[in-house]
């Protein structure tokens, strides 16, 4: 009996000190693709986001209050992406929320968080998310921290204008990413002096693009654009060397990925593309001031969580923890107010971060400029940083 | 039109995959009258079983081929004895909703097995380009005619040669006349699973190369597996190879000639084209001799 009594009398007395001491957490919500076809970029993004997460409770939270994250699952599904985002906003009741992950998921949510007024940082390719006018609707309260589309073809362009390459042909998945990214290539190829001379599109599903090539080919271009993400883009460069084009391949900044090489192989040699910091951050200058964030991540990330043993670092690892940092430190300043913290993300002037030093306005929802950029060529099976 | 040599052998590649793909789907209805939706699972897992030989235990190809057939034809034949047997149905909505759900298990079980990640392979025997009739084409283009009509014939053979291939068609044929005449039903069915299981594997072995690999690989192929079956009228073998090459050289002609855009809806067109004008497809004839 005696036994009982004592631990019972510890138990109170665990529970009432807990109590004491206990600070309300912050609810942030995180929903990323952890099952379906986009699961193999949700699930690394999620593991980032609770190593980001558990970082900034052990250095003293918000203001000393912990983040507590409450984890959603897409499963790849723009409709299972609506229903987490609802469960989010009206029982979990979060202050903000992280992802998704995916364009079509990203516009899926978009109009949900906008109504409820929600700050939501979303880690997504596409630009639509955070463009307005018409069927877009409004971007008062969604973010986004990868780079815009048109950012990394402004950085192409201008490394094809330097190195004199004129001609380009393109190669385009006819999936939403790739029509995105068609639309920019087209708009800004005048601005750079080029001309796109032939232009043939792909399903990223296809198993063989020999076809599309050949016809690219009989133009006689001196480059060839490819824009596609996932197994299409290393497929295209294996078809490249098979046809023996001697045009040089440029890949979209969504390939920088070991994947791209592992898949490739021997015909990954030699393309060049726009990536993050992240992919040739040792080849840094040390006086730029990303490099040592970039250390502290690419530390945490591979030696403390060993996230790399199933996922490897790409050139998007980075993105989950730029979005919970500008979240975070605008809630340090700002409180968890929707509006006040709308406004306090926006104001975010000079963050340096993994993806590039961000500076938001109230227009510029991402805060991104070709300058957090870099052009990396694959060289034996590294990344080589281009100047 | 002057890479049409190139447009065709790319065409006739994909085509040769679809073939074996709707093969097996051929293999399953002429025993069962159903539809195998975990077809495509077996592509898979040929693909993924030879990615766990060669490159996690590094076992040579010519022992890595034939253990990842056998292993998939026994995945094969055990779906027949643990799905459909135990299911004792003659129903085919009932069969095939079988098959549907077995081949989210499956996938769900190559996603914890394997992960989520994007795989290569290297292909069987160099990636040096040969020029052939103004088409460049890969070795393992080659190894891809090469095995699939291998097999192709060897299937032929077994058909109308051995007792059990003619047990079979017996059975595809009649199933109540050839149990009176003394063949084990059950043990065709069960085979016809195995045989699937096997043409699966193949495929999935000798695409894996040139497509890139992961736990869904199957799904899309299987698709298109399906369309070439139906396009050579379901069910019949003959028709099954002429669908899958002429569906590959649709698609690839189509893009290359007309719009890659439109490839799809090109192909696809010209199969319900057909299917308008020949309901049972291009060499179906009715409900005997399919095999």
């Amino acid at each position: 009996m005696k036994k009982i009594e004592v631990l019972v009398g510890i138990l109170i007395c665990i529970l009432f000190l807990g109590n004491a001491h206990a600070v309300d957490p912050i609810k942030i919500g995180a929903i990323f693709s952890l099952s379906g076809p986009a699961a193999a970029i949700g699930t690394p993004t999620k593991l980032v986001t609770q190593m980001v997460v558990e970082k900034i409770n052990k250095e003293g939270g918000i203001n000393g209050r912990p983040i507590e994250l409450v984890l959603g699952d897409t499963e790849s599904d723009p409709t299972k992406a609506i229903m987490v985002v609802k469960k989010f906003i009206n029982v979990d009741k979060v202050a903000a929320i992280i992802g998704p992950d995916r364009t079509d998921l990203g516009m899926a949510v978009k109009k949900l968080v906008e109504d409820a007024g929600v700050p939501t940082f979303m880690t997504v390719g596409g630009d639509p998310v955070i463009m307005g006018g018409g069927p877009l609707g409004t971007y008062k309260w969604v973010f986004k921290s990868p780079q815009r589309s048109s950012v990394a073809v402004e950085k192409l362009y201008d490394h094809l204008q330097k190195a004199n390459l004129k001609k380009v042909a393109l190669m385009t998945a006819a999936d939403g990413f790739g029509k995105d990214g068609k639309g920019w290539l087209e708009k800004f190829a005048p601005k750079y002096g080029l001309t796109i001379v032939a232009n043939e599109s792909f399903n990223p599903k296809d198993t063989d693009m020999t076809a599309q090539l050949s016809k690219l080919s009989s133009a006689n271009p001196d480059a060839i654009v490819c824009w596609t993400i996932g197994p299409a883009a290393a497929i295209v460069a294996k078809n490249v060397k098979q046809l023996g084009l001697k045009e040089p391949l440029f890949q979209c900044h969504g390939i920088p990925d070991p994947n791209y090489v592992e898949l490739a192989g021997a015909s990954a040699e030699g393309s060049v593309m726009p990536s993050t910091k992240l992919m040739a951050w040792e080849q840094l200058p040390d006086s730029d001031p990303q490099k040592k964030v970039i250390k502290d991540f690419v530390h945490l990330y591979n030696d403390v969580q060993k996230i790399n043993k199933e996922f490897p670092i790409n050139t998007h690892s980075g993105y989950a923890w730029d979005a919970i940092y500008v979240v975070a430190d605008a809630m340090k300043k700002s409180g968890v107010e929707p509006e006040k913290l709308r406004d306090a993300i926006e104001q975010t002037k000079g963050y340096v971060g993994i993806s590039g030093i961000y500076n938001l306005t109230p227009e510029d929802h991402n805060g991104l400029g070709t300058d957090s950029m870099i052009m990396v060529r694959v060289k034996d099976g590294k990344w080589e940083l281009l100047q | 039109m002057d890479h049409l040599a190139q447009f065709i052998v790319a065409g006739l590649t994909t085509g040769s995959i679809y073939a074996l793909i709707a093969l097996g789907f051929c293999v399953i209805h002429n025993a069962t009258g159903i539809v195998n939706f975990a077809q495509g699972d077996f592509i898979s897992l040929g693909g993924l079983v030879i990615f766990t030989l060669l490159m996690g235990l590094k076992v040579p190809l010519i022992i890595a081929f034939p253990i990842s057939v056998i292993a998939v034809t026994i995945v094969g034949a055990l779906l027949e004895r643990v799905a459909i047997r135990p299911a004792r149905s003659r129903s085919i909505v009932i069969l095939v909703f079988i098959t549907i759900g077995a081949s989210i298990f499956m996938r769900g079980v190559f996603k914890i097995l394997w992960g989520k990640n994007q795989m290569g392979l290297p292909p069987f025997s160099g990636e040096t380009p040969i020029n052939f009739a103004g088409a460049t084409l890969m070795p393992q283009n080659l190894w891809i005619f090469g095995i699939t009509l291998i097999s192709v014939i060897g299937l032929h053979f077994f058909f109308s040669r051995t007792r059990l291939g003619k047990a079979m068609r017996a059975t595809a044929c009649n199933p109540r006349a050839a149990s009176l005449m003394g063949v084990n039903v059950n043990s065709m069915v069960l085979l016809s699973f195995a045989l699937s299981g096997a043409l699966g594997a193949i495929a999935g072995i000798i695409i894996v190369p040139i497509t890139t690999l992961s736990f869904d690989i199957g799904v899309m192929l299987g698709l298109k597996g399906f369309a070439a079956a139906v396009l050579g009228g379901y069910g019949n073998s003959l028709g099954a190879v002429l669908g899958g090459l002429l569906l590959g050289v649709l698609e690839s002609v189509g893009a290359g000639v007309i719009s890659s855009t439109y490839k799809d809806v090109i192909a696809f067109g010209i199969l319900l084209l057909v299917l308008f004008i020949k309901p049972s497809g291009l060499l179906g004839r009715g409900d005997t001799e399919r095999l």
